[in-house]
């Protein structure tokens, strides 16, 4: 039954999944492009250099990348179920309802963790014949907030979709980009060194807040 | 033998041990209990101290204006509307703690037919096959191979009357004790929806189906339902069972030779009106009442006649044309 619920979701987020793909791996050859070009026409030295002496990592183009693919994952994942509040089908299933959105937001958090860390990959493997491992870190921890915002992008989007009325997923939604602005709130290079895995936590918490309005529709509040 | 159930109750108190046999006819026995049911949306009364019971094996149709609580009704047996208060439970369970095995006894057509529009015709029946043991192939497929669509078309590509039978087709695989059908016979055409009712009646008679449903289009009910209740706003009308409802319930017609009169209110009669000299009401009670009724009122008439009713007449007697 479980696979069932897994085979829906894929059938929803097969072509979005496939697109988020692309998008990435083409942010991210552009970034890495940037990096070749730095290091092919100013040498390693020069690039080293930047990364140390400036708070720029090269891979600044993708900062809201894995925000925006958080927030269409759970776009088209919810979507569909709350037209026609088609979400009364899901929950009519014979498995209890707790087991049902768990698995349904289980599988969004585990593609979106697929495509990041196949990103994360990429990119740490392209730079691991170029850099230092210190600055292949310094890179990958800049951008890790970044990262964890597409989480929270996609935690809050469900909730908000999940939700009944209107005027609670605008509150939702303010509540949603008040959290998200964190992520964005210093540009310098591994700013959230000391918090990010406090943010990490935060945000996997949040997920579970999409089990709230699930309460709230099976409750019939309008 | 096989239609008596015997159920023995031992309670347990300090002094003694009383054991009770009850015996019972299996068609009795209520699938769905619904006890003093009230909702509000807002302050507005959908209803209030609502009772009724679905026995096994019975097609219940639950009739009603616009507005009077039938969609209410099939949302809080399925636990998608919290009541203001009162209980109802299905299979002896409360509606709102149901058990997931219970649920695979129970088969549910949401209002507008609605589907996981975004699959195909095979993806929908692979995806529904795995929740239900008794699930039934074939059952799908013979329905789907009167739609003439391709299978791997998707749904949300389909006409509305197609989408329906797609719904319907899942409904009939799910092998279900208890269909809860809102609203079945939305966007079919007239053939399909002929088929559906002497399909559904021969599945439900032949297998001892309890069904509950409610539709807009009254005249297939008659073909379809053994028992009915109507609902008003904010009650029930009236639930019996409609070969009781369609012999005890009449229209009177007549005469009224001073145009001027009114008709006197009185609770055994439906909806009494005189328009243009010419009188009707509709009543359980017989011939001689409404002459009676009549007579004591001084009302001079003529040409008294009794008129049999199908069930979507009677439908507009008891609750009006408004």
């Amino acid at each position: 039954m479980i696979k069932a619920i897994l085979y829906k979701e894929w059938i929803k987020t097969r072509y979005l999944f496939l697109l988020l793909a692309i998008i990435l791996v083409a942010f991210t050859a552009y970034c890495q492009l940037r990096i070749g070009k730095v290091v092919s026409l100013r040498g390693a030295a020069h690039l080293w250099e930047i990364l140390l002496t400036r708070d720029h990592t090269f891979h600044e183009t993708m900062r809201y990348v894995p925000l925006f693919s958080g927030i269409l994952l759970a776009l088209f994942q919810f979507v569909p179920e709350m037209q026609q509040k088609r979400l009364k089908l899901c929950l009519h299933l014979p498995l209890p309802q707790s087991r049902i959105m768990g698995t349904m937001l289980g599988f969004g958090v585990n593609l979106l963790m697929a495509l990041f860390v196949a990103t994360y990959l990429i990119i740490g493997l392209y730079l691991y014949h170029v850099l230092a491992p210190e600055l292949i870190s310094r890179i990958l921890l800049t951008m890790l907030p970044w990262f964890v915002a597409g989480f929270a992008g996609y935690a809050f989007v469900a909730f908000t979709v999940l939700e009944p009325t209107w005027r609670r997923r605008l509150l939702n939604v303010l509540a949603g980009v008040a959290f998200i602005r964190i992520f964005y709130l210093s540009s310098y290079a591994e700013a959230y060194n000391q918090v990010i895995v406090w943010l990490l936590i935060i945000t996997l918490a949040l997920v579970g807040f999409s089990f709230l309005s699930v309460s709230r529709f099976k409750d019939g509040v309008q | 033998m096989a239609n008596f159930v015997y159920a023995f109750i031992i309670r347990l108190n300090d002094k003694h041990i009383l054991l009770q046999l009850f015996t019972r006819n299996i068609a009795m026995n209520p699938i769905i209990t619904c006890t003093n049911l009230t909702h509000h949306y807002g302050k507005r009364l959908i209803y209030e101290n609502l009772n009724f019971s679905v026995p096994e094996g019975r097609i219940l149709g639950l009739l009603g204006k616009n507005g009077t609580g039938k969609t209410t009704t099939i949302n809080i047996l399925n636990g998608y509307l919290r009541p203001s208060s009162g209980e109802c439970t299905i299979f002896g369970e409360n509606i709102r703690h149901i058990n997931p095995i219970t649920k695979q006894r129970i088969a549910l057509l949401i209002e507008g037919h609605v589907q996981y529009s975004f699959m195909n015709i095979e993806q929908i029946e692979r995806f529904y096959a795995s929740f239900y043991p008794k699930w039934r192939k074939e059952a799908y497929y013979e329905l789907m191979e009167l739609l003439k669509v391709a299978p791997r078309q998707r749904i949300a590509n389909m006409s509305c009357g197609q989408r329906s039978q797609v719904a319907l087709g899942l409904i009939m695989a799910q092998n279900a004790d208890l269909l809860i059908l809102d609203d079945f016979s939305l966007g079919l055409d007239p053939g399909y929806r002929r088929l559906f009712i002497e399909y559904l009646r021969e599945y439900a008679k032949s297998e001892r189906k309890t069904v509950f449903l409610t539709s807009h289009i009254i005249q297939d009910m008659e073909k379809l339902i053994d028992d009915c209740i109507i609902l008003d706003y904010g009650k029930i009308l009236i639930q019996q069972s409609v070969s009781e409802l369609m012999n005890r319930f009449k229209k009177y017609t007549f005469k009224i030779n001073d145009a001027r009169s009114s008709l006197p209110a009185n609770d055994e009669f439906y909806n009494p009106a005189v328009y243009r000299g010419n009188g009707e009401l509709f009543s359980f009670q017989s011939t001689e009442y409404v002459e009676r009724y009549l007579g004591k009122h001084s009302i001079e008439y003529s040409q008294l006649k009794t008129e049999e009713l199908n069930l979507e007449d009677i439908f507009i007697g008891l609750t009006g044309k408004y």
